[in-house]
């Protein structure tokens, strides 16, 4: 029977989180601006982690200011942290933006963002002008670390971006792409389609190079330092007159449907596209979106997948079982493309707590018939007790499974963030027909050193 | 003037106070001002006191629950983050069925809007039996405030009592929210207080011998600890209780028992010493173990305290045969390269004359992110004319020094170590190391060569594209040029 059965978490505590709260998801976006510093109003340790969780994953630099609030600002409220913040960030970084990215703390003290902001600008102009000051984009992004997970965090600044610095004009004939929270190697894999199909585009927010950039002394900006790359503040300020706008995840799309909404720039959501189907329907997306045909060019790198997949997936991965465990949306993609492969998405998890998430495996338990048990708003201990009784032949998921895989003994394919454990998983794509192509080589690598390994003679062609 | 202000800080000059550069005549109170705020909008190194307590102070103990008291960052934050590995060894035989169960695990109450606006201990008590049961060999649970809770004010005290009661097994608050004092060492004292008011002298070791010591400070960062434990064993000291790392909860119950206390990170744990001094008559002395000379040094202090001088001699002569021949090697190659410590606290003091004297190392400048005045007078005594002593370098700083000073190796953390290669300088991990252990004779050697690599990666040679092709580029040791001296 092709159903989906929803496994209850049995317990309030979470024991190993599969999410983060949403500062991270906030940090992450405004990264992805050319020049824009994030600031956190909140404590050191909500940049600090932030931090070292980016830098770890990217192996990269993530320079985020913090407004470092304390007792006084617990008692008195963050107004003086905030607004001398950011005239320090203005002055000395002079960013093209900064992104005021609230957290649990300063949302419970209720302070006035947008009348700080007001302050500091005000204190700004008469410290360095007023062109300068009007030069520099001041975005309040609220985050209150305690409702939902990085995603709206991510959601939230996306929205907040568009809202206070898109600006209708002239139609742009460009798409705006928001591609959830991926790796650099997702993002060019996007840009490299749109290319193919002649298409321009305007990426909220392209943390492709940002996060992951080239070691060229002599051509890096510096004091301060800015990452190469990233999605420029015209950009963003032109996106209200774009074609369209397609959100690579329905589960942060709230920036296209503003669009929409306040300057009728058609939105489509989703999916991600991880695996054919999913890649299809993107470029069905941006057809409709531009009329630019699907050109041969792709077509033939479709096929590339398509070869794979007929000489890999009946002969080593026909009715393996995986468990897929990760953010809604890229679970979900990847739990369609294993579908694809032959293969049996047994257990799907992810620490949202998301409807859309169980629509989107309901339809990948028609499609392959399976039985698919889901965990919704779960969390690593939960998969790892699950295991024991039911065991997969193969994990997919960040490397902060990697202690479960081991003890259980199942082979753990890399995927999504974090992965700190091993490098590369940032710079190569997972959407995509190329994704596709380099998700098949993992998955069928890691099944032919698992379970053909040990009868090598299987593995002579 | 001793002190000095960077360019890129001149917009705020309060930072003047923070950077001294070392004169030796100056008087001896000339230190940069420190464990003060941080000034808003810097991109500060620096962490909160949750991170203290938890992620430095607690986190390296075995038999433990960690339950964090928070929206769902805080918890996340707290997992699997450090670098402190645990076995399942327990002081009284007996084996805790989980290895690495400190890193492995982290539990956490998921606050959401309406327990931010209702309150979270309902939700704190459910955890902590929900924690119970699923972990029921823990032998004790902790509990953790973070900012959320500080401000909603939900009495964590209130709760651990009682649930203590409830589940028949110790349960302990730390008040150390994220937003309390200017560093995350307020979060390493408050972690010392409770556990010195709550633990300390409430429990019996299975056993004693005249040579018990407490060994304070110590987390095992990459196996620290198993390394000076074996030197201590081979002298006949034994370690009653450490401090935490690689610790069980009952074993900071006795502590009272030990003959000395041995402080290891003196910034994140003098604190208890001194409590125990005061209340149980232990005596604690402040060592050192980085590098040969200041381990040598401080066995043999630790070891006279117990008339085994000899038993020391033998076990550091054994390891500098060891190690010895191939230091030599690393002295070679490192004599005259210049390092800036970029550490959390005692390390830059730790590590400065040892640096030169033993791997001929000059050191250009040392900072730190919240070390406090005691700290900052040892950093200005171990460094040379001309040196900075910073507090609380924020990035630009880092970048402006790169650019001033001649730097051949930045030790550092994972936050600075990317920016410092895309400026084209060499970087180590030096909180929680790359090839660990760090400590002790064989520790050092590891970090000898871990910086002699990073120096002499071959990539450095060849950093930008050439025109023209440099005939020395393939020699990236030098080696070939020694040759043809010869």
């Amino acid at each position: 029977m092709s159903c989906v059965n929803l496994i209850e978490k049995e317990r309030n505590a979470i024991i190993n989180p599969l999410k983060t709260c949403q500062p991270l998801g906030a940090m992450y976006a405004v990264t992805g601006i050319r020049r824009a510093v994030p600031l956190v109003h909140g404590s050191q340790g909500c940049s600090t982690f932030v931090r070292y969780s980016l830098s770890r994953h990217f192996r990269e630099p993530s320079e985020i200011a913090v407004t470092s609030l304390h007792e006084d600002a617990a008692v008195f409220g963050g107004r003086r942290n905030l607004i001398e913040g950011l005239q320090n960030v203005a002055i000395r970084l002079n960013p093209s933006l900064i992104g005021v990215i609230t957290t649990c703390s300063s949302e419970i003290i209720g302070d006035d963002i947008i009348g700080f902001i007001k302050t500091a600008k005000k204190e700004l102009t008469e410290k360095i002008g007023e062109e300068k000051t009007e030069k520099i984009k001041i975005v309040p992004i609220s985050t209150p670390s305690f409702v939902e997970t990085h995603l709206k965090g991510y959601d939230n600044a996306v929205k907040a971006l568009v809202d206070h610095v898109a600006e209708p004009s002239e139609p742009n004939g460009k798409v705006n792409i928001i591609p959830g929270m991926v790796n650099p190697g997702d993002i060019r894999e996007i840009k490299h389609i749109l290319g193919l199909m002649d298409i321009e585009s305007i990426v909220l927010t392209d943390i492709s190079d940002p996060f992951d950039s080239p070691l060229r002394p002599s051509a890096t900006e510096l004091k301060p330092y800015y990452p190469k790359g990233g999605t420029t503040v015209e950009e963003i300020v032109d996106s209200a007159n774009s074609t369209g706008t397609i959100s690579l995840t329905k589960y942060a799309g709230s920036g296209a449907v503003s669009l929409e909404k306040k300057y009728n720039v058609p939105a489509e959501l989703g999916p991600i596209p991880i695996g054919v189907q999913n890649t299809d329907q993107f470029l069905r997306n941006l057809k409709k979106l531009t009329g630019q045909d699907v050109t041969d060019d792709i077509l033939d790198e479709r096929g590339l997948l398509i070869d794979s997949m007929a000489d890999l997936s009946s002969r080593y991965l026909h009715n393996r079982t995986v468990a897929i465990y990760g953010d809604p949306e890229i679970t979900a993609g990847i739990a369609r493309f294993v579908g694809e492969l032959g293969m049996v998405p047994q257990l799907v998890l992810t620490g949202a707590s998301n409807k859309t998430f169980v629509e989107d495996i309901e339809k990948v338990a028609k499609e392959t018939g399976v039985e698919i048990d889901t965990m919704v708003g779960g969390d690593l201990r939960q998969m790892e007790v699950y295991l024991k009784d039911n065991p997969v032949d193969i994990l997919i998921g960040s490397s902060d499974g990697r202690l479960i895989a081991k003890e259980a003994e199942i082979p753990l394919v890399r995927v999504g963030f974090p992965v700190y454990d091993r490098v590369g998983y940032h710079r190569h794509p997972i959407v995509g027909y190329n994704g596709g192509i380099h998700l098949i080589d993992l998955i069928t690598n890691t099944v032919l050193e698992n379970y053909y390994e040990h009868q090598h003679w299987k593995l002579q062609q | 003037m001793p002190y000095k202000l960077f360019d890129v800080s001149k917009p705020i000059p309060e930072r003047k106070e923070h950077t001294y550069v070392k004169h030796c005549n100056d008087p001896e109170d000339c230190i940069p001002k420190c464990n003060s705020k941080t000034i808003p909008g810097s991109m500060t190194e620096r962490g909160c006191a949750f991170a203290g307590a938890k992620g430095v102070i607690t986190g390296a103990i075995k038999d433990v629950a960690h339950v964090v008291h928070s929206p769902i960052g805080c918890t996340m934050y707290g997992y699997g983050s450090k670098r402190y590995p645990t076995t399942t060894e327990l002081p009284d035989g007996s084996e805790f069925p989980v290895k690495d169960f400190n890193i492995k695990y982290i539990i956490g109450t998921d606050l959401q809007e309406s327990d931010v606006v209702f309150g979270g201990m309902k939700k704190l008590r459910q955890a902590v039996r929900e924690t119970n049961k699923e972990f029921p060999f823990v032998n004790a649970i902790y509990l953790y405030a973070t900012c959320t809770t500080g401000l909603i004010g939900d009495d964590m005290d209130a709760a651990a009592k009682e649930m203590e009661e409830e589940i028949g097994k110790p349960v302990i608050a730390f008040n150390a929210p994220g937003f309390a004092g200017s560093t995350q060492s307020k979060g390493h004292q408050i972690g010392n207080d409770t556990l010195f008011a709550k633990i300390v002298g409430t429990t019996e070791p299975p056993a004693t011998t005249p040579y018990d010591i407490n060994f304070i400070g110590e987390y095992n960062i990459d196996g620290d600890l198993w390394l000076l434990k074996e030197y201590f064993n081979e002298i006949g000291i034994n370690i009653l209780s450490t401090f935490t790392g690689d610790c069980c909860h009952n074993e900071l119950g006795w502590m009272h028992r030990a003959k000395l206390s041995v402080v290891r990170c003196q910034r994140s744990s003098t604190y208890i010493a001194k409590m125990i001094e005061e209340k149980y008559g232990v005596p604690y002395i402040k060592t050192d173990f980085f590098s040969t000379e200041y381990c040598a040094e401080n066995l043999r202090t630790v070891a006279k305290f117990f008339g085994l001088e000899d038993k020391a001699e033998e076990v550091i002569a054994k390891r500098m045969a060891k190690v010895g021949p191939e230091l030599d090697f690393y002295r070679e190659k490192l004599t005259g390269k210049k390092v800036f410590i970029f550490s959390g606290g005692p390390k830059s003091y730790h590590l400065s004359i040892p640096l030169h004297n033993e791997l001929g190392l000059e050191t250009t400048g040392v900072s730190s992110m919240f070390e406090h005045e005691d700290g900052f007078e040892k950093m200005k005594d171990r460094v040379k004319e001309g040196a900075l002593v910073i507090d609380d370098p924020n990035t630009l700083e880092l970048e402006e020094l790169i650019e001033d000073y001649d730097i051949d190796l930045i030790l550092g953390g994972v936050k600075e170590k990317y920016l410092v290669h895309k400026l084209g300088i060499p970087s180590l991990l030096i909180h929680s190391y790359e090839n660990g252990p760090y400590m002790g004779f064989e520790g050092f050697l590891n970090l000898a060569r871990d910086m002699y690599s990073a120096i002499y990666n071959p990539v450095w040679n060849i950093l930008e594209f050439q025109e023209t092709e440099d005939p020395d580029v393939a020699d990236v040791t030098g080696e070939a040029a020694e040759e043809v001296e010869k």
